[in-house]
């Protein structure tokens, strides 16, 4: 299969919103990013956050397997350090292989559930 | 000078100067001239402990070149063990002999004789902290003496000297009472919150069980350890994450390459679960912005060491951790009164706050304790300020 895709991608929007409703975990608030490698080898991505007033923190790193789709809570990375809720950041991901990166936020701090999507920018 | 560091890098010092003795001739040498000149000596072991019990200015001594299990006897299930050895190669170097801990913690890089003296613990609710494996110790007081003890003639000196942060004397060798070698089948699920509630009662049956609480998703991870394959549960409730099994001393230990600080309070079996629950509403509502580590909740057996935490109670610990590098006091201050609002005791090598005037009113047996204490180290050799704010002010 064809390898499709990026090496390099970012988002600068990044905000995990603080307040949830409803049942936990999958209601928590927060944002994700959903990597997709259609290549036959493990796609090896590293994250680097970005802060407004603090050194970029990195690199956490995550497996793809080979032709298949993971998803990602950035509300999850814990290694080296977690990131902080209610706080804007940046994200860049670099890949071994072209991957498709696509960022998405779920904000249940109100009842009524919002979620919006959007392309990460390819940046190579 | 050197600048010493701890495991996690949030504990700090220069000691006056970094010792390394080969013989016990020299560890006597360089305890009678600390004495002599007035200046105090700590050991240390790793560097893991991240409270300040080490902290000197003056000499800190590393047991380092102390190594090699002696005299293993496979009748009684009994060998010595110098104080340089990590519990890592501890146990590695018993297994050769067919000999193995009854426990030991997540995290094996410690030395065996600091988790000891610190009372360091692993989860079972039969299974006691590390400390009451000490069976006999050879030691240094602090007039630069050699004494041996053991349970057979000395148990009173015994039960002081188990659990004593290295301020009655340096331990040279431990005699331990051990195990013969034995398999862990382990097995480690995701559950939810509620699931793992519901079944605490039934999960606390397995030889070896605890769980962690993840302050971002409110799920925890479970994980069962057994010696028996068939008395391994199937958990219908939740996915599992790991299945091993292997020798004890293999088995017991997960690989941690990630730092982080630790605050664990040890609690009152019928207490612990609802401060857990005080503690996991306080977590939920103010610090999770910043906090996404692990709750870590275990179970203890009780001991009759003078000063263990887990001293004449059965136990249960809760532990906070947060990313080495971050700010870690707000959370574990703010978490602390809770801790001790359900009768919590400090574990002796991790961040809290106490000093001897708290400490004293949670131990029945404290003053026993100071007593044997300062029989051994009646120059105050091992006392730094530290271990004076610890245990007299």
């Amino acid at each position: 299969m064809r390898k499709i895709g990026k090496l390099d991608w970012a988002f600068s929007g990044g905000r995990i919103p603080f307040e949830s409703t409803g049942e936990e975990p999958k209601f928590n608030s927060h944002d994700k990013i959903a990597v997709l490698n259609t290549s036959g080898e493990t796609a090896e991505i590293e994250i680097f956050i970005f802060y407004e007033g603090r050194e970029p923190v990195g690199t956490f790193e995550v497996e793809i397997k080979a032709q298949r789709l993971r998803k990602i809570r950035i509300n999850d990375l814990i290694d080296p350090e977690a990131v902080r809720l209610d706080r804007n950041y940046g994200c860049y991901i670099r890949s071994n292989v072209p991957v498709v990166i696509q960022f998405s936020r779920m904000h249940t701090g109100q009842n009524a559930n919002a979620i919006m999507g959007t392309m990460a920018f390819p940046a190579d | 000078m050197e600048i010493f560091s701890n495991w996690s890098g949030s504990m700090t010092f220069t000691p006056g100067k970094i010792c390394t003795p080969e013989s016990e001739e020299q560890v006597c040498e360089l305890v009678k001239k600390a004495t002599f000149e007035g200046k105090k000596l700590r050991v240390v072991g790793a560097g893991h402990s991240s409270s300040p019990l080490i902290r000197t200015d003056d000499y800190l001594l590393s047991m380092k070149h102390f190594r090699g299990v002696e005299a293993p006897d496979l009748q009684h299930h009994r060998a010595i063990v110098p104080t340089g050895m990590t519990v890592k190669e501890a146990g590695k170097d018993l297994f050769r002999y067919g000999l193995a801990m009854h426990n030991t913690g997540d995290v094996d890089v410690q030395t065996l004789a600091g988790a000891i003296g610190t009372g360091t613990h692993g989860t079972g609710v039969e299974l006691p902290n590390l400390s009451a494996m000490l069976y006999g110790v050879r030691m240094v007081t602090g007039t630069g003496e050699i004494v041996e003890f053991d349970r057979s003639t000395d148990e009173d000196t015994m039960q002081a000297l188990q659990v004593s942060m290295g301020s009655c004397g340096i331990f040279l060798k431990m005699k331990l009472q051990l195990e013969p070698v034995y398999q862990l089948f382990r097995r480690e699920y995701c559950v939810s919150f509620k699931n793992c509630m519901d079944h605490l009662e039934d999960l606390e049956k397995n030889r070896n069980f605890d769980f962690y609480w993840y302050p971002r998703t409110d799920l925890c991870k479970i994980r069962i350890m057994n010696k028996e394959k068939e008395k391994m549960p199937e958990i219908g409730y939740g996915s599992l994450e790991l299945e091993r099994e292997g020798p004890s001393h293999e088995i017991l230990p997960r690989s941690r390459h990630i730092k982080f600080d630790e605050m664990e309070y040890v609690l009152p079996q019928e207490k612990a679960i609802d401060c857990f629950l005080e503690v996991r509403q306080q977590v939920k509502e103010n610090f999770r912005r910043d906090v996404a580590w692990r709750l870590l909740i275990r179970t203890i057996r009780k001991d009759d060491a003078l000063i263990s935490p887990m001293s004449e109670r059965e136990s249960v610990t809760i532990s906070l951790h947060h990313n080495a590098g971050l700010r870690f006091w707000n959370y574990f201050k703010a978490i602390e009164p809770i801790f001790l609002k359900y009768e919590g005791r400090p574990h002796w090598g991790k961040k809290h706050t106490l000093k001897a005037a708290q400490l004293k009113e949670m131990y029945t047996h404290w003053n026993k304790f100071q007593q044997t204490r300062q029989k051994f180290d009646p120059e105050e050799t091992f006392l730094t300020s530290y271990m004076h704010e610890l245990f007299i002010a």
